[in-house]
């Protein structure tokens, strides 16, 4: 509820519930970034979980669900695909990671956009064909659905290892992964830092949007919004910058001669490489029924 | 037996030209001492810190380190430099900028491993170091999901596994509770014992007073005004006063008020006039 200033008589409403119970731009950007904080957070929760991916070499982990990802690309067949995606889902539940969140996951995002990027692609104008759907002047044809289901399946797919990837493994663990797999050192450095600094400039953020809200008496018009963000913005690549410099300092003043060594040592077991030769078979076996029963 | 780790002869810096922050410093640091740096933010101290790093190099007058010239040219040099950066350590303001490693356990790892230890030796450090600083059980966890004060102390750990004979501090109280900050000085007496030398940039008297043996004051300048003891430094009202160390407010107490000098930092008691803790 808002009520005047006792000194000049403005109207100060608070900060949030304004205009039909709408949050302010300070609000949602402040929630916004620590939701995203969060997601970091509960990957490194979801990859300490007991099941089937966690407990697999992440050497082993990144190259199988690569090669899944590799085989759904090949694939013309929107059964497999299908099939491919049901495997994501089975692979997703063995890892207890919540076969709802994942779904939810791969296609609010893959999928979604997949779909709103195809879906031009269906009309009859750019796909000739049987017409099966007519919306006023857009019609869909047969061949241009299914094109674009095959499209929609084969992101999904593809996307769903990746998820897996993201889900069942620490960030920690994906980087030996990728410096055991002979990247080069300044490349896992980088991702390394990259990452540091997103979460730390993340924090920075959310802190400049809470402290704007916490002095904020009046919403401010559009303009002033988007200058203030704008500004904002500018500093916050000022600060990156800055602390990119600072964080390089520190690397030299411990001895940094470019190379980034670790002391874990990742170890293969039987049943890696038991679920390497699985998932190979599977891949080839896929791609040949592909070829088999044709698009 | 070597007596200075440190000398500086005249040194000044500027990060743009006409804009100093540091001027014509004369300074020499010996072997085992623990020397406090203070001044108001903006003084020059952090600086200081990276000139005695080899970070950043004098823009005017020379730096000797252990003997030898401290010079770009010289840290190109693969021998000198890792003698260099086996020798000295530095833990900086700010500890996010230092935990750059995906977790904690090669974060106090880097420094001993590019510095060409054996992975035994450094496994032995890091296990040694994370005993004694307590961090056994951040071991595992990557350095974003600490607290403040766990970030600091696995800074202060990552610097300490080098086993470097100088260590350079910049604010090393920041961030830290109460409780880490006795431990700090703890952590700063044994280091005494072990005849290690202590540089450390701080406004926060308190510590100063309390860790080092040797007080240098910056002015808003960026000069160096005071060198001495901190019973002589402290004792100095006036000069902590002109660089802006403590400042004088007008309290009321019932009927009457009167002025104070105040510092800056938990429990200090600058001047024996009258200090206040300030958060």
């Amino acid at each position: 509820m808002s009520a005047p200033c006792p000194c000049c008589q403005a109207d100060i409403a608070p900060a949030v519930h304004r205009r039909g119970g709408g949050r302010s731009l300070a609000r949602k950007t402040a929630d916004s970034v620590g939701h995203a904080v969060t997601d970091v957070l509960q990957n490194e929760e979801l990859a300490a979980r007991p099941g089937l991916l966690q407990g697999l070499d992440p050497r082993v982990k990144l190259l199988t669900l690569l090669l899944f990802a590799v085989a759904a690309s090949l694939v013309h067949s929107v059964w497999l695909l299908v099939a491919l995606i049901a495997l994501t889902m089975a692979l997703a539940a063995a890892s207890l990671v919540g076969v709802g969140s994942f779904a939810r996951r791969v296609w609010a995002s893959a999928g979604l956009l997949a779909f709103l990027v195809a879906l031009p692609s269906a009309l009859s104008w750019f796909t000739p064909g049987q017409v099966v759907v007519s919306l006023g002047p857009l019609s869909f044809t047969e061949p241009g659905l299914m094109g674009v289901a095959t499209l929609v399946a084969r992101v999904a797919a593809a996307a769903g290892f990746a998820i897996l990837v993201i889900w069942t493994m620490r960030w920690t663990d994906l980087l030996r992964a990728l410096s055991a797999m002979h990247m080069p050192d300044v490349v896992v450095a980088t991702l390394a830092m990259t990452h540091r600094q997103i979460l730390t400039l993340l924090r920075t953020v959310e802190q400049i949007h809470l402290a704007r809200e916490s002095r904020t008496l009046t919403r401010g018009t559009t303009r002033e919004n988007r200058a203030w963000v704008t500004e904002r913005m500018a500093f916050v690549m000022r600060k990156s910058m800055k602390t990119a410099d600072d964080v390089y300092d520190a690397m030299l003043s411990r001895g940094f001669t470019g190379a980034m060594p670790s002391l874990v040592r990742l170890r293969t077991r039987p049943r890696d490489w038991m679920w390497a030769a699985a998932s190979v078979a599977l891949c080839v076996a896929i791609v040949i029924a592909d070829r088999a029963v044709g698009p | 037996m070597r007596e200075t780790d440190f000398v500086l002869e005249g040194v000044g810096h500027e990060y743009r030209a006409g804009t100093p922050a540091l001027a014509a410093i004369d300074l020499s640091i010996g072997c085992g001492q623990h020397v406090a740096v203070v001044g108001a933010n903006g003084s020059g101290k952090s600086t200081l810190l990276k000139i005695l790093d080899g970070l950043v190099f004098p823009s005017s007058g020379e730096i000797t380190a252990f003997g030898a010239p401290l010079t770009e040219v010289a840290l190109e040099d693969p021998a000198f430099r890792r003698d260099f950066r086996s020798r000295v350590g530095f833990v900086f303001q700010e500890a996010d900028v230092q935990l750059f490693c995906s977790d904690v356990r090669d974060e106090l790892a880097f420094g001993p491993l590019q510095l060409g230890l054996p992975e035994d030796e450094v496994r032995r450090r890091v296990q040694e170091v994370a005993g004694q600083l307590g961090l056994e059980k951040l071991l595992d966890r990557p350095p974003y999901s600490l607290s403040g004060g766990e970030k600091k102390r696995v800074a202060i750990a990552s610097v300490v596994t080098m086993e470097s004979h100088v260590l350079l501090l910049d604010e090393p109280a920041t961030a830290l509770d109460p409780r880490s900050q006795v431990w700090l000085l703890d952590v700063l007496e044994a280091w005494k014992r072990e005849g290690r030398t202590v540089v450390m940039a701080t406004h926060d008297l308190s510590v100063a007073a309390e860790a080092a043996d040797r007080l240098v004051v910056l002015s808003e300048d960026h000069t160096l005004v005071a060198d001495g003891t901190p019973d002589e430094v402290l004792a100095q009202r006036e000069l902590l006063l002109a660089v802006n160390l403590i400042h004088e407010h007008t309290h009321r107490h019932e009927s009457a008020s009167h002025r104070h000098a105040h510092a800056h930092g938990p429990g200090t008691d600058p001047d024996q006039a009258h200090g206040h803790g300030h958060d």
